[in-house]
């Protein structure tokens, strides 16, 4: 085992010192491999903290939203309907829900108007979200008035701003008192945007909806558990094709390597026919070169993996901030709960460590079979 | 769903497998036809050069192999909060019909894989490459099975539909279930435990022995044989007893379910050691029928008493860790 | 003498690998100061009835997406497609949310 050992590590010698002969082809491989992996590496870090942050987070929303349809757009639910649902065995709680989108023309931002159903608002106060604070500037016992559709100003004092720490739920949100919302929308008396509902026994929340599609077929019930579902597959989905289209950095990484590994100068050719004259066999050539390449692997895996760690979770991701505001005025800003499981850590190894290896076997044997007189006399 | 970064990694790697296997396919047919060490040919000599190169792709794939059942479980197990009704790796699979077969199949070319390696193992220790025509027959046999798996994969991992109610492990492992799995929850836990106890002591035994006589033959068969047993036994006692002691429930049987991390990922300190001391009981039983070959002779008995040493270590280990698991467990299956 | 290449290679490997492991200890750290947030963000959900995350505030369907209609990609006029760039960050995607208004089956 000691022999193995030491043969190994002589091996390693031989290749670092090679490694370092060449220091600025190498070291511009390796940097371009710790770049890729640190791309890939945020991209997948980022995503599964986001999904895991929005699982934790719609545990709290509602298990059953109704809405009512209307030539395929959703409407007002009527007066009566709520009543209606209060008969379908196994709901219960049913809560009419008032919520809206505002435009800001000053700001040109969309708002989404809120009515929180224990009347924690008072009448002409608002409760804002952070972004709003931080985007319109508004502080608590500030005074703003919107323009109403109706054309109609209204005025309103801010009674608190949520804390910052609920941004990723609650950016743009503007809560008010239900008398103010049904005023400053010209909502009809008795009419909900939708109907939340919770439902006794976890295990009938399916049959309850069903049970409610059948009662009420204008109505699309939406099942807590699926918005979740969709919620981790959108951003599964999104990771996905991020990496697919990365991929194409993967191929060309992988086609730079191969290139690399197999465009041997004639210093490198020359090197591995002395070391064959002098005795080495093809397979202790190949085995040096598998180390080259497993070092500049692993530590372009590792340099990648933990710079993208901080950028992520330390940082606050600055190189997705744009991707995340879009076109938006107003946009969450957020400090992720880092989540890193194996499987990522092992999928991101797949992506990035297989193909670079993959890619250099070709050219190592390549190498490794030259002819020393071959070369020597060339 | 073929858009999850695992999926696409796994189907990356079963595409490159059966790439490689394929670009070594023609190469295995002359080494077949051709291979001639006493001559010195033309032939002979771009044979042997290439001989490394298909050899290094051909130990390439069977540690990608390695690795990927792996990560096929890891992401089963991860996937099921996808599905409606699973709760683990068994809903998962469970989702259409290709999920058990897809895991079978890369375990049996895991077992394969390991079994080919030990025997490349074996091979490029000697100055002859003895055995260099039937490594590359054997490669040329372990294609379909590599080429298998990605056809399973693929089929699995196309038809997984997110709207399917899949059924979870409660229905599966259950004692009242009807075929093999109820039938291994519904062991009663005393002969379980002395089935697998006894399994794993014969195949430690039988390892040890052999790694310590290094006499080959009928020992390295029955190292084989032996660990495969306690293979199967270690798999029945997780579903019949060891998994109920980690959930502290009696009547929860899912050999999945451990994998979580609810439960610490106990599972993968119970199935690493297995998989591999089996694997290595398998490499030990896969290199005995060339013990007579000249050039073999002394190294069969060397490689397979290592195999054999490691077999031991890691059912020992296994044996251990399940024993602390049960140790540690407040559940009490059997009255004192 | 020196020390062998071998020996710094290893030495830089392992200082990487502690790195590497930093990280999920710092994770461990980092939830725990972060989870209650979390928390909160669950109880406000609880709450408010929210449904959705507010990460992308431009338009109806990105704002909401599990609310959104079921064409709201499209919801303007038949021709227009995608008009916001987080539209192609978000879009309406519904696994298992498809469901018609009428399904008396």
């Amino acid at each position: 085992m000691t022999v193995w050992f030491e043969k190994q590590r002589h091996l390693i010698d031989f290749t670092l010192a090679s490694l370092i002969r060449r220091k600025g082809r190498n070291l511009g491989l390796l940097f371009v491999y710790t770049l890729l992996v640190f791309v890939l590496a945020s991209v997948m870090l980022y995503t599964h903290a986001l999904r895991h942050e929005a699982a934790v987070i719609l545990e709290g929303s509602p298990e059953v939203l109704l809405q009512r349809l209307v030539a395929g757009r959703h409407d007002l639910i009527p007066p009566g309907y709520i009543e209606r649902i209060g008969t379908v065995r196994g709901v219960q709680q049913i809560r009419g829900r008032l919520w809206g989108y505002y435009y800001d023309s000053v700001v040109k931002a969309n708002y989404t108007f809120m009515v929180p159903e224990d009347g924690s608002v008072a009448k002409g106060t608002l409760v804002v979200g952070p972004a709003l604070e931080r985007e319109r500037g508004l502080a608590r016992d500030n005074g703003i008035s919107f323009r109403a559709y109706s054309g109609q100003l209204f005025s309103f004092t801010v009674a608190a701003v949520l804390p910052q720490a609920s941004e990723l739920a609650s950016a743009d949100l503007i809560l008010m008192n239900e008398g103010d919302f049904r005023a400053f929308f010209a909502y009809p008396a008795g009419h909900y945007t939708d109907v939340a509902l919770s439902v006794a026994n976890p295990k009938e929340v399916r049959n309850v909806a069903n049970k409610l599609a059948n009662l009420l077929p204008d109505s699309r019930p939406i099942l807590r558990e699926e918005v979740q579902r969709t919620y981790a597959s959108v951003f599964d989905w999104r990771e996905g094709i991020m990496l697919a289209l990365l991929s194409a950095a993967i191929l060309a990484f992988s086609i730079l390597a191969w290139e690399k590994a197999s465009g041997l100068s004639a210093d490198e050719k020359r090197e591995i026919g002395i070391l064959k004259a002098i005795g080495w066999e093809t397979g202790d050539v190949i085995r040096m070169k598998l180390w080259e390449g497993g070092l500049i692997s692993l530590t372009a895996f590792l340099v990648g993996f933990v710079a993208a760690y901080l950028h992520v979770f330390r940082a606050g991701s600055p190189l997705f901030e744009p991707v995340l505001k879009g076109w938006a005025v107003l946009y969450p800003r957020f400090d992720l709960v880092p989540v890193i499981d194996g499987l990522q850590v092992a999928t991101l190894f797949f992506f990035t460590v297989f193909p670079y290896m993959a890619a250099v076997l070709v050219p190592i044997w390549r190498a490794a079979v030259t002819d020393p007189d071959a070369v020597m006399r060339a | 769903m073929i858009f999850q970064p695992a999926i696409i990694a796994l189907l990356l790697a079963s595409v490159i497998s059966v790439a490689m296997l394929l670009a070594a396919a023609p190469f295995a047919i002359q080494i077949i036809r051709h291979w001639d060490i006493a001559s010195g040919s033309e032939r002979q000599l771009q044979l042997e050069r290439r001989t490394y190169l298909f050899s290094t792709l051909a130990m390439f794939v069977m540690a990608t192999q390695l690795m990927a059942l792996m990560l096929f479980v890891f992401n089963a197990d991860k996937m099921s909060v996808m599905f409606v009704g699973a709760m683990c790796a068994v809903g998962t699979l469970n989702v259409n019909a290709w999920g058990f077969p897809a895991l079978i199949a890369q375990m049996a070319v895991f077992f394969l894989a390991a079994s080919w390696l030990a025997v490349n193992h074996v091979d490029t220790r000697a100055p002859d490459y003895p055995l260099v025509r039937i490594k590359y027959a054997a490669l040329l046999g372990l294609l379909p099975a590599v080429a298998a798996v990605l056809w399973l994969q693929l089929e699995y991992f196309m038809n997984l539909r997110a709207d399917v109610i899949t059924s979870c492990c409660g229905s599966l492992f259950s004692e009242d279930t009807k075929g093999l799995t109820g039938d291994m929850a519904a062991l009663s836990p005393v002969p379980a435990m002395v089935a697998f106890y006894a399994a794993i002591a014969l195949a430690f035994a039988t390892a040890a022995f052999h790694a310590q006589t290094k006499r080959g033959g009928a020992a390295g068969y029955a190292v084989a044989a032996t660990s495969v047993a306690a293979f199967v036994a270690a798999l029945t006692g997780i579903i019949a007893f060891v998994s109920l002691y980690i959930y502290e429930h009696p009547h929860h049987h899912c050999p999945f379910c451990i994998l979580k991390p609810e439960y610490d990922w106990q599972g993968y300190w119970l199935y690493v050691p297995l998989f591999a001391a089996t694997a290595c009981g398998a490499g030990a039983g896969a290199v005995q029928p060339f013990r007579n070959v000249e050039s073999l002779r002394n190294v069969i008995p060397q490689v397979s008493a290592r195999l054999a040493a490691l077999a031991a270590a890691g059912f020992l280990i296994f044996a251990v860790i399940a024993t602390v698991f049960v140790a540690r467990s407040n559940l009490m299956l059997i009255e004192t | 003498m020196s020390a062998r290449p071998s020996t710094l290679a290893f030495l830089l490997l392992g200082s990487l690998l502690a790195a590497f492991a930093a990280c999920f200890t710092d994770a461990v750290w980092l939830r725990a100061e972060r989870g209650p947030e979390l928390v909160s963000m669950r109880l406000l959900a609880a709450q408010l009835g929210l449904s959705d995350l507010a990460l992308f505030t431009e338009a109806r369907y990105t704002r909401h997406p599990a609310q959104a209609d079921l064409h709201s990609g499209f919801q303007d006029h038949p021709l227009a497609l995608e008009h916001f760039p987080s539209g192609s960050l978000m879009v309406p995607r519904y696994d298992g949310l498809v469901r018609e208004a009428t399904t008396p089956d």
